[in-house]
């Protein structure tokens, strides 16, 4: 009992070690959109809202700044387009999930945000409890720095200047996080082809270039994978062979 | 925007978010999905990272946006992520080649 609470709270303390420079890139940007929503078209507490509720960057700043200048229906569908990677995020650690209880099957997507999965897609070699404790410590760190900094953006506006530049820190660390997650060579090859497709069609509205890269960098890592599968079983043929013959000779 | 609509696309763009986040982990869980599906969807983290990591760099100013400071800050950002496994010296090295760059450019 004693290792699996130890295992735990390794768990919890390696998760706020982690979130750490994840979350503090994610202040500027919370600050910006407090900004946007003392701004907006939108009734102030709705778009406040949108922080616990949809809790993500991106979609909430297109909601928020498009309210008054597209219709409900085009800011609908921009904020589902741009969160269509969470779809992925969900496919990729729906394994994680096989071991976890229903809530936890349940609650634990509403948080999942992309520095959530991230993180979590790099722990899919713990204890389901352990996951599940890294996850949440994540996740509820993040909810609550995000919650915290978007009334606070709202109250005293931008006060990190821009020279800081942290609005270059998300792209920095995603590099990074992008390290740790190629353990074989197909993952290689997926984040090569996923990177240049997503810089081929950069230029595409509503940042589709992540949802196109991704889609195309899974495609060439399932074929290099195909390859590699291919060659190991030709090269376990041939020497099955050679030692079929070696033992008739 | 008047309350209403402002509170029908908040109700929708919730819902619609948690279902894109939550839709395949409830979908997929009760599953033994096939060795090969397994083995793809591994990859699904590094093509989302590695796509996302490129868009968010770049952003909307296209290619040509970018500067020299910044493509040198992610080139250091993967040297070192590879080097030293750990997020905190990936992202300390990468913004401190930001900043001296970017000054000195």
């Amino acid at each position: 009992m004693n290792v699996i609470r130890r295992a735990a709270s390794t768990a919890d303390r390696q998760a706020l070690v982690d979130i750490v420079p994840l979350a503090v890139p994610a202040i500027p940007f919370g600050f910006v959109i407090g900004l946007a929503v003392t701004e907006s078209a939108m009734p102030h507490w709705i778009a406040w809202l949108t922080a616990p509720l949809v809790f993500a960057g991106a979609a909430q700043l297109t909601m928020i700044t498009l309210a008054g200048s597209a219709s409900a229906w085009a800011i609908i569908t921009a904020v589902l387009v741009i969160n269509t990677r969470h779809v992925m995020y969900s496919a990729a650690l729906a394994p994680s999930f096989r071991h976890q209880p229903t809530w936890m099957r349940w609650f634990a997507p509403f948080l999942m945000v992309d520095q959530v999965f991230a993180l979590a897609a790099l722990q899919q070699d713990r204890s389901p409890a352990e996951f599940r404790r890294y996850y949440l410590t994540v996740a509820f760190a993040l909810f609550a720095v995000w919650n915290t900094v978007i009334p606070l953006g709202m109250l005293v506006g931008p006060i990190v200047p821009d020279s800081w530049q942290l609005g270059f820190a998300p792209p920095v660390m995603f590099a990074g996080l992008t390290m740790f997650a190629i353990k074989r060579i197909p993952a290689g090859v997926a984040a090569l082809v996923g990177g240049c497709v997503s810089l081929a069609t950069v230029d595409l509205r509503d940042r589709l270039g992540i949802v196109i890269g991704a889609l195309a960098g899974v495609l060439a890592g399932a074929i290099a994978e195909q390859l590699i599968t291919q060659r190991a079983n030709r090269d376990r043929a041939s020497t099955d062979l050679v030692r079929r013959e070696g033992a008739s000779s | 925007m008047n309350t209403g609509v402002a509170l029908a696309v908040l109700a929708a763009a919730s819902i619609g978010t948690y279902f894109a986040r939550s839709g395949l982990i409830l979908l997929l869980a009760d599953r033994t999905l096939p060795v090969m599906v397994e083995r793809a969807l591994a990859n699904v983290g590094p093509a989302v990272l590695a796509a996302l990591t490129i868009n968010l760099a770049v952003g909307e100013g296209g290619v040509g946006s970018i500067a020299l400071a910044e493509a040198a800050a992610i080139g250091v950002a993967c040297a070192v992520a590879v080097w030293r496994k750990d997020l905190i010296s990936t992202f300390v090295a990468g913004m401190l080649t930001l900043w001296i760059l970017s000054a000195i450019t």
